[in-house]
C-alpha cells in the first residue's frame, strides 16, 4: 500500500497515532495539506455512506470521525499557511437534546457526521434547558441549532426554544432543525422549525442545504 | 416469593466514589472495547440461517462473555460522572438470592410470573402491551379492550399524550396528574371487565422519579401487588433519578422490573455483540436496581424494531443464555416495524412469539409500527403473540423446528421491513364504545390465523 493508502486505512480504523504519524511524514515529503485533506475528506465521507448502508456500525464511524478531527487539528496550520479555502470549518451548530430527555445516542451520531462533514459542532449534550440552548447558540454565534428528542413529553423543549428564539428577537440569527422519534415534518412546521430530519443522513444533507440557503458556506 | 434488595446503600454509594470518567471516554474506552473483546475471546458467532438459536455451547458463551464484560465495565452514573462497579462474588451473591418465580397481580387474578428454560411446556405470562400513546378520549376504552382479552395476564397500557386537553411536557405538573390519571383509568378499567386485581406494569405515562412516586397508593393507583419499570439508557448508563426510582420501588414494596434495550448496530456493534450486551443488562437490573425480573426490548438502530432476522437471533441467543444460567425471569417485548390490520404485523408478531417463547422468555408483545404511531396499536396482535406463544410451549416445540417456521415467516416478510406499511389505528380497527374489534378486523384476524397454521405456526386450538 502507497502512504496515502496506509493513511486512509490508518484513519478508516480508527488508529489516531498512525493516522498523526502518517500525515506528518506525508506532509514532510512535500505533499500539499489541502490535498491530503482532500482525499481524507472521501474517504471520510465512503465511511458515512457505508454507516448508512449498515455496512459498518457506528463505534467503526465514530472512531474514523474522531480519527479525521485529529488530523485536520495538525492540517489546519498548513491549510492555513496554503492559503487553502479548507482551513476553516464552513459553519457552526449547536447540538442538545432537549429537556427533561436523556436519550443522546441519535444526536451523537448526527454529531458524528456532522463532525466528518466538517462542521463546527458544540454539543450541549442531554436534558438541556431551553434558555440555556438560546444562550449557548448567541455565546457561539452559532448558525444553526439542532434538537433532538425521544419522546412525546419531551418534543415540547423544541417547541420552547423556538418560542424563546422569537421571545428574544433573535430568531433570524439561527436556523433550526430537530429530530427524534416522535417527530415529523408536520411538527416542525407546526412550531416554526427550518427542518426536520429523519435520520442522521438526512440530518447533514438538511444543514447543508439551509447554510448553503443562508450564505455561510 | 419476592426477592430480597441487593445492598442497595452500598451500590448507591458507589455513585458517589466510584472511579471518575468523562461520559464519552466511558463509552469509547470501556463500553466498545469491553463488549468487542469478550465478542472475541468467546468466538461468539451470528448466524443467519438459524435465527433461532440451536446451539446451547453458543447460548452459555453469550453469558459468560457478558458476566466478564459488565464486570469490567461497570455501569456509568451520569449525574455523579463516575462508575458504579460489581465484583463476581457480589454477582453470585446476587442470582443465588433470586426465588425463579412470583405471584403477579392479587387476589383471583393473580398469576404465575416465573423464569423459563428454553423449550419449556410451561406457557409464557402474556404481558400485554401496545407501548404506544393514544387519544386522551379513547384512553380508558382501549384499557378496556386490552383488558378483555382472556389470554393476557399483566397489562403495560396505552400512555397518554395529552391530559384534559393539554400536551404533557416531561417533569412537569402536566405528567404528575396524567400518569395519575393513566394510573386511575387502568385500575377502573380492569375493575369494570372483573379483573380488579390484574397485574399493572405502570405507569408509562411517567418518566419522571417523581411521577412514578406519585402513582404509588395501594387504595387508587399503581399496588404493591404491580410491577414499575427502571431503564438505562444507552449503553449501560444510569442516573440519579433512575436509582430514585429503583430504591422507590424496593421501598414502596411493588415489583420492578429493569427495561432494557441494547441497539444492534449501536454501540455493542452487530448482532454478537448487542446479545452479549442485552444479556449483560440483566446483572446491571439484578446488582443496580434489584429488579425482580428484565424486560428486554434490543432493537435495530436504524428501524427501531426486532423481527429482522439478525434480531431475532439476538432475541433468542439472549434468552437462553439467561434462562440456562439464572432463575431470572425474563420477558420479551417485541417491536415490529409493520403497523395494526397489515398482514406483515401478523407474520412479524408470529415469528417474535415463537423465537422468544422457546427460547425461554416470557412474552410483552406487540408494539406495532416501530413504537412511534400515536393509535397505532390493538390488542389483536397481542392476543396472537399469546396465542401462538401458547401453541409453542404446549406443543413441545424444539428450537430446531422453531427455526424451520421462523425462516418461513421471515421469508413473508423481511424484504419488506425498509418500506413497512403503518396500518391502521385502532379507531379505525375497532368499536371502542364496545371495546371490541369491529367486524372486518375480526374477519382479517380469522383468516391470518388460518394462514398461520397452514404455515406449521402453532395455536392451542
Amino acid at each position: 500500500m502507497t502512504e496515502k493508502e496506509n493513511l486512509i486505512h490508518a484513519m478508516k480504523s480508527g488508529d489516531i497515532g498512525s493516522s498523526l504519524e502518517l500525515t506528518e511524514k506525508i506532509l514532510s515529503e512535500g505533499i500539499p495539506a489541502a490535498e491530503i485533506a482532500d482525499f481524507l475528506i472521501q474517504a471520510i465521507k465512503e465511511i458515512g455512506e457505508a454507516f448508512e448502508k449498515f455496512e459498518i456500525f457506528l463505534p467503526e464511524m465514530m472512531f474514523a470521525s474522531d480519527a479525521m478531527v485529529e488530523i485536520l487539528k495538525v492540517l489546519e496550520p498548513r491549510l492555513k499557511e496554503e492559503g487553502s479555502d479548507l482551513d476553516k470549518k464552513s459553519a457552526k451548530i449547536i447540538m442538545a437534546t432537549v429537556k427533561g430527555d436523556i436519550h443522546e445516542i441519535g444526536k451523537n451520531i448526527v454529531i458524528t457526521l456532522l463532525n466528518a462533514n466538517r462542521f463546527d459542532v458544540v454539543d450541549l449534550g442531554s436534558d438541556v434547558d431551553s434558555l440555556d440552548i438560546v444562550k449557548a447558540a448567541e455565546r457561539e454565534k452559532a448558525d444553526l441549532i439542532g434538537l433532538s428528542a425521544l419522546m412525546t413529553t419531551t418534543m415540547l423543549g423544541q417547541k420552547e426554544v423556538v418560542e424563546f428564539l422569537n421571545e428574544m428577537k433573535v430568531r433570524e440569527k439561527f436556523k433550526v432543525i430537530v429530530g427524534g422519534a416522535p417527530t415529523n415534518q408536520d411538527w416542525a412546521d407546526r412550531i416554526g422549525a427550518d427542518g426536520w430530519a429523519n435520520d442522521a443522513a438526512s440530518a447533514v444533507k438538511l444543514a447543508e442545504k439551509l447554510i448553503n440557503n443562508k450564505g455561510v458556506r | 416469593m419476592g426477592t430480597p434488595p441487593y445492598r442497595i446503600w452500598e451500590v448507591n454509594h458507589r455513585s458517589e466514589t466510584g472511579v471518575f470518567m468523562e461520559e464519552k471516554k466511558f463509552i469509547n474506552e470501556r463500553v466498545i472495547p469491553g463488549i468487542r473483546r469478550v465478542v472475541q475471546k468467546y468466538e461468539i458467532k451470528y448466524d443467519p440461517n438459524n435465527p433461532v438459536n440451536m446451539d446451547d455451547s453458543m447460548a452459555d458463551a453469550v453469558w459468560n462473555a457478558a458476566v466478564e464484560a459488565f464486570l469490567s465495565i461497570g455501569v456509568y452514573n451520569t449525574t455523579t460522572h463516575r462508575i458504579i462497579e460489581f465484583t463476581r462474588e457480589e454477582l453470585d451473591e446476587a442470582f443465588l438470592g433470586l426465588p425463579g418465580s412470583y405471584l403477579f397481580g392479587a387476589g383471583k387474578d393473580a398469576r404465575p410470573f416465573i423464569a423459563r428454560k428454553p423449550e419449556d411446556k410451561t406457557p409464557p405470562f402474556m404481558l400485554f402491551s401496545p407501548d404506544i400513546t393514544y387519544d386522551e378520549k379513547d384512553h380508558f376504552k382501549a384499557c378496556v379492550a386490552f383488558l378483555k382479552e382472556p389470554l393476557l395476564d399483566g397489562i403495560c397500557a396505552p400512555i397518554l399524550e395529552d391530559f384534559f386537553g393539554r400536551k404533557i411536557s416531561s417533569h412537569s405538573p402536566t405528567e404528575l396528574g396524567g400518569s395519575l390519571m393513566h394510573a386511575m383509568n387502568l385500575r377502573a378499567a380492569a375493575r369494570l371487565v372483573g379483573r380488579p386485581g390484574i397485574h399493572l406494569v405502570a405507569v408509562g405515562t411517567a418518566e419522571a422519579d417523581s411521577s412514578q412516586i406519585h402513582v404509588s397508593d395501594n387504595e387508587y393507583g399503581i399496588r404493591t401487588t404491580d410491577s414499575r419499570l427502571v431503564a438505562s439508557t444507552t449503553e449501560l448508563l444510569t442516573n440519579n433519578e433512575m436509582m430514585n426510582k429503583a430504591l422507590h420501588y424496593q421501598q414502596f414494596g411493588c415489583y420492578s422490573g429493569n427495561l432494557a434495550g441494547a441497539i444492534y448496530g449501536g454501540y455493542a456493534g452487530g448482532a454478537e455483540g448487542t446479545a452479549v450486551l442485552q444479556t449483560a443488562y440483566h446483572l446491571m437490573g439484578t446488582l443496580l436496581y434489584s429488579s425482580h425480573y428484565e424486560q428486554n426490548f434490543p432493537f435495530h438502530l436504524k428501524y427501531g424494531s426486532n423481527t429482522g432476522r439478525e434480531m431475532l437471533w439476538i432475541v433468542s441467543t439472549y434468552s437462553q443464555a439467561i434462562a440456562r444460567n439464572t432463575k431470572m425471569p425474563q420477558t420479551s417485548n417485541g417491536f415490529a416495524n409493520a403497523g395494526p390490520g397489515t398482514r406483515m404485523l401478523y407474520y412479524e408478531t408470529a415469528a417474535h412469539s415463537i423465537a422468544s417463547t422457546v427460547s425461554g422468555a416470557n412474552l410483552w408483545e406487540m408494539a406495532p409500527a416501530r413504537n412511534k404511531h400515536h393509535n397505532r396499536g390493538t390488542p389483536l396482535e397481542c392476543r396472537l403473540a399469546a396465542e401462538v406463544g401458547y401453541g409453542t410451549a404446549l406443543s413441545g416445540m424444539t428450537r430446531k423446528d422453531a427455526n424451520g417456521i421462523v425462516n418461513t415467516l421471515l421469508e413473508k416478510y423481511e424484504k419488506d421491513i425498509p418500506e413497512a406499511p403503518i396500518g391502521k389505528t385502532i379507531q379505525e380497527m375497532y368499536d371502542l364504545e364496545r371495546a371490541v374489534p369491529g367486524d372486518e378486523a375480526r374477519k382479517q384476524y380469522e383468516e391470518m390465523v388460518k394462514e398461520l397454521k397452514n404455515m406449521g405456526v402453532p395455536f392451542p386450538y
